[in-house]
């Protein structure tokens, strides 16, 4: 089944098909993705810098929150009069209004004043202040990020310290490490120095503390990514780092819940916080791989303490990655069966004349010689269509002239047959009353008593009787044509022996009468005095048909019989100059009793009982003329006999 | 010499009388082969000249007939269909000569006489005497 044309032309398309959507789905899958990926990539490049501009904007805001406050008139006043308690409030109304975490006033010796919370007004030392320290050293405003260790943000408000305490989850990817807990604290903070005519009174301080606020990263994801969903989760997901340990985040962990004291990895670490590049690349992201972007975070004193960070789940991405491929997949599976399809039906409609041609050979082979061939094909098929009922025409034409040939025969056999029985049968009846007339014709003449006259014509009598008596005994031998008494032949030798026995005649007559033998002929097994008689027939008759001057040629041949195709014989043939034989006659040549000669010349059997004799050893006889011209007579004899049931013909 | 004919056709017996008669012999002429073997049981022939093919019983039978009774007669079959079966066959079965017809007076007579001859020649030196 897989040899036939159809499935090899449907497996070709097939092949086709696949290697051309293969290739497509690859290629154009692996570029579209890259193409997507890169724009995914530069966008949340953009993003990152949304993000650190709303950071930024934040921590402006914080400043802007301070410096108003401390030109304000209530702070002033209470600042004046050492009404810390008064001072207290306002910081306390400032901070609720702003929304910071931490909030007090230093003086220029660095002692804490007041400040927001629960011990707004501390007994004894504080613990170190940076950023009232550094405002202090430098007495300009300072903004920016500022990490605070425990106990400075424990004396601030100990819910506070509480708050920034992050206990460490494993995550995979994580640089490994042996702390288990983050004491320390990440803060957007501003502090701005008090001066009261020129006269530099102190600081005041306040800032955020990031460790679990939601506040940044929350507005970058609702306002850069606009909280797009995905599957149920967040898209966009912006995270700030202490050091590589997440304290703001809204990526989520595996539980739903925000991924506080997870790590970054340590690729990421490594590239951004130790080397303060930015990265922007897919990065494995808690549980999930997203595109990312990072980029550092310096606090007040230009140090790298932490990362800002964005990212879009990549999921989204893969999926339109996954959606192309499909579609190249569904276009590869369409291509398929369309190749399926055109393959079948064009393999169908080459198929079908070489279906019919097979057919109509089989037809042939049946005996079927005008089979049904279809209409002829326009491609080489249709050539092959053409020579095929060539083919059969010639068949046709040869199987009718075979018919013709052989119906010819039989009519001559079947001839051949009934004249001998009525020859016999005739030659039977005339001989008795034939007897009759002999003897008494001879009696008569034996008298001495009768007149010459009587005599002459008794005479006459005697010899035409003589003459019936002649006809009656070829009319016997015709129809006693006698069983063959074969045996092996040279034919040449045979045929140069009848020759001879003509040669005087012919050199009588003034004919010139030439024996060509062939070569290399087999030995054929026949009837010598038969076939001998045959001969001297032939060329007897062309003996008397040839004028003197003319010529005879006898010769042999090895020779393929156009009858019986195929099987192999000896042709003796025997051309004269003579009259030629007119086409009517042509037909008529082996009937019995057909003569041309004049009468009392012949008995027209002799051409007759010689077909006959050459019927019975398998052969053929044919003659060939042109009147005027001459003709040729061909005795056909096979060298390989076939047993012919009719070799008693005509005999008894 | 006495000579006994058998044919159907008159016209051959008829041919036959006037030859061997006009020679001085003595023609007893039958037209069938039972009428033939009656007269030879009564009469002494010296030769038996017959034909082939005549109606019921044939030359063939006729010959058998004559061969198994009285094998000294001679035979001479005459036929009109003087084929090499023909002449083959009757010589076989006990024929002394064929003649085909149509034959010529002397043809016959030249015939009749060689195988008289032949005959009186048996009969001058037989062993032992017959009739």
């Amino acid at each position: 089944m897989f040899y036939s044309t159809r499935s090899k032309l449907i497996l070709s398309f097939l092949g086709i098909a696949l290697l051309v959507c293969g290739v497509a789905l690859l290629v154009g899958g692996q570029l579209l993705y890259k193409a997507v990926l890169n724009e995914a990539t530069s966008r949340v490049s953009l993003d990152l810098n949304a993000a650190r501009e709303l950071y930024l904007s934040r921590i402006k805001a914080i400043r802007l929150g301070l410096h108003i406050t401390s030109i304000g008139p209530i702070f002033r006043s209470a600042l004046e009069k050492k009404d810390i308690q008064t001072l207290v409030n306002r910081l306390s109304v400032v901070a609720q209004q702003t929304e910071l975490d931490f909030m007090g006033v230093v003086t220029r010796e660095g002692k804490t004043l007041g400040r927001i919370g629960p011990n707004s007004i501390p007994k004894g030392n504080t613990p170190a202040n940076p950023i009232a320290n550094l405002v202090l050293q430098k007495q300009t405003t300072v903004s920016g990020t500022v990490v605070l260790n425990h106990e400075f943000l424990f004396s601030e408000n100990p819910e506070l310290a509480e708050r920034a305490r992050i206990k460490l989850l494993p995550t995979k990817k994580a640089t490994p490490r042996s702390e288990m807990e983050k004491l320390s604290g990440m803060a957007m903070a501003a502090a701005v120095p008090i001066f009261d005519a020129g006269n530099f009174l102190g600081v005041l301080y306040g800032g955020v503390l990031l460790n679990r606020s939601e506040e940044i990263v929350d507005r970058v994801r609702d306002t850069v990514f606009q909280h797009e969903i995905y599957k149920g989760r967040s898209i966009g997901t912006a995270t700030i780092f202490l050091e590589d340990i997440r304290i703001s985040t809204n990526v989520l962990n595996p539980d739903g819940n925000r991924a506080i004291g997870t790590v970054a990895s340590e690729e990421v670490t490594k590239h951004v916080l130790t080397e303060g590049k930015k990265w922007t690349d897919r990065a494995f992201v808690v549980n999930d791989w997203y595109i990312t972007a990072y980029e550092p975070i310096e606090d007040i004193f230009g140090q790298r303490v932490g990362m800002l960070y964005v990212g879009v789940l990549e999921a989204k991405y893969a999926d339109v990655r996954w959606k192309a491929l499909s579609l190249f997949i569904v276009i590869t599976v369409a291509g398929m069966v369309l190749a399926i399809g055109f393959g079948y039906i064009i393999a169908n409609k080459m198929s079908r004349p070489v279906k019919q041609l097979i057919e109509a050979s089989n037809q042939v082979s049946q005996g079927n010689l005008s089979p049904e061939i279809g209409p002829i094909s326009k491609s080489e098929i249709g050539v092959l269509q053409k020579t095929f009922q060539e083919m059969l025409t010639s068949i046709q034409e040869r199987d009718k002239r075979q018919r013709v040939e052989s119906e010819t025969k039989l009519l001559q056999s079947e001839k051949q047959a009934s004249v001998g029985k009525l020859a016999g049968g005739v030659a039977h009846e005339i001989n008795n009353p034939l007897t009759g007339i002999v003897t008494f014709t001879h009696m008569l003449l034996r008298r001495n008593d009768i007149p010459e006259e009587v005599r002459a014509d008794l005479e006459t009598i005697a010899q035409e009787t003589e003459r019936v008596r002649k006809i009656v005994k070829g009319l016997l031998d015709f129809s006693r044509q006698t069983a063959l008494d074969r045996e092996p032949t040279d034919v040449n030798r045979l045929v140069r022996q009848t020759v001879t026995l003509v040669e005087n005649q012919a050199l009588i007559k003034g004919v010139n009468l030439t024996f060509e033998s062939g070569d290399g002929l087999p030995m054929v097994t026949l009837d010598r005095n038969q076939m001998q008689s045959v001969l001297l027939n032939i060329i007897i008759n062309a003996l008397d048909a040839t004028d003197p001057g003319g010529s005879i040629t006898v010769s042999t041949n090895i020779g393929i019989s156009t009858s019986h195709p195929g099987q192999k014989g000896i042709e003796v043939l025997c051309t004269d100059t003579g009259c030629g034989i007119p086409p009517e006659n042509l037909n008529r040549l082996f009937d019995p009793f057909f003569t041309t000669k004049d009468v009392g010349h012949g008995t027209g059997l002799g051409l007759s009982v010689s077909y006959g004799i050459v019927e019975r050893h398998g052969g053929t006889i044919w003659v060939q003329s042109k009147v005027g011209k001459g003709s040729t007579f061909k005795v056909w004899l096979p060298t390989e006999e076939q047993s012919e049931g009719n070799e008693n013909i005509g005999s008894g | 010499m006495k000579i006994l004919v058998v044919d159907d056709d008159a016209i051959v017996i008829k041919s036959c009388r006037r030859i061997l008669e006009a020679e001085g012999f003595e023609v007893t002429t039958v037209p069938s082969a039972d009428e033939a073997l009656e007269k030879v049981k009564y009469y002494d022939f010296n030769l038996l000249l017959m034909d082939v093919k005549m109606p019921k019983h044939d030359g063939i039978f006729l010959m058998r007939e004559i061969k198994k009774n009285w094998p000294g007669i001679p035979i001479i079959v005459m036929s009109g269909y003087p084929t090499p079966e023909t002449i083959g066959g009757v010589l076989k079965l006990g024929a002394t000569q064929f003649i085909a017809k149509p034959f010529r007076p002397d043809e016959l007579t030249k015939v009749v006489r060689q195988v008289l001859e032949k005959a009186i020649q048996k009969d001058s030196f037989p062993t032992g005497a017959g009739g």
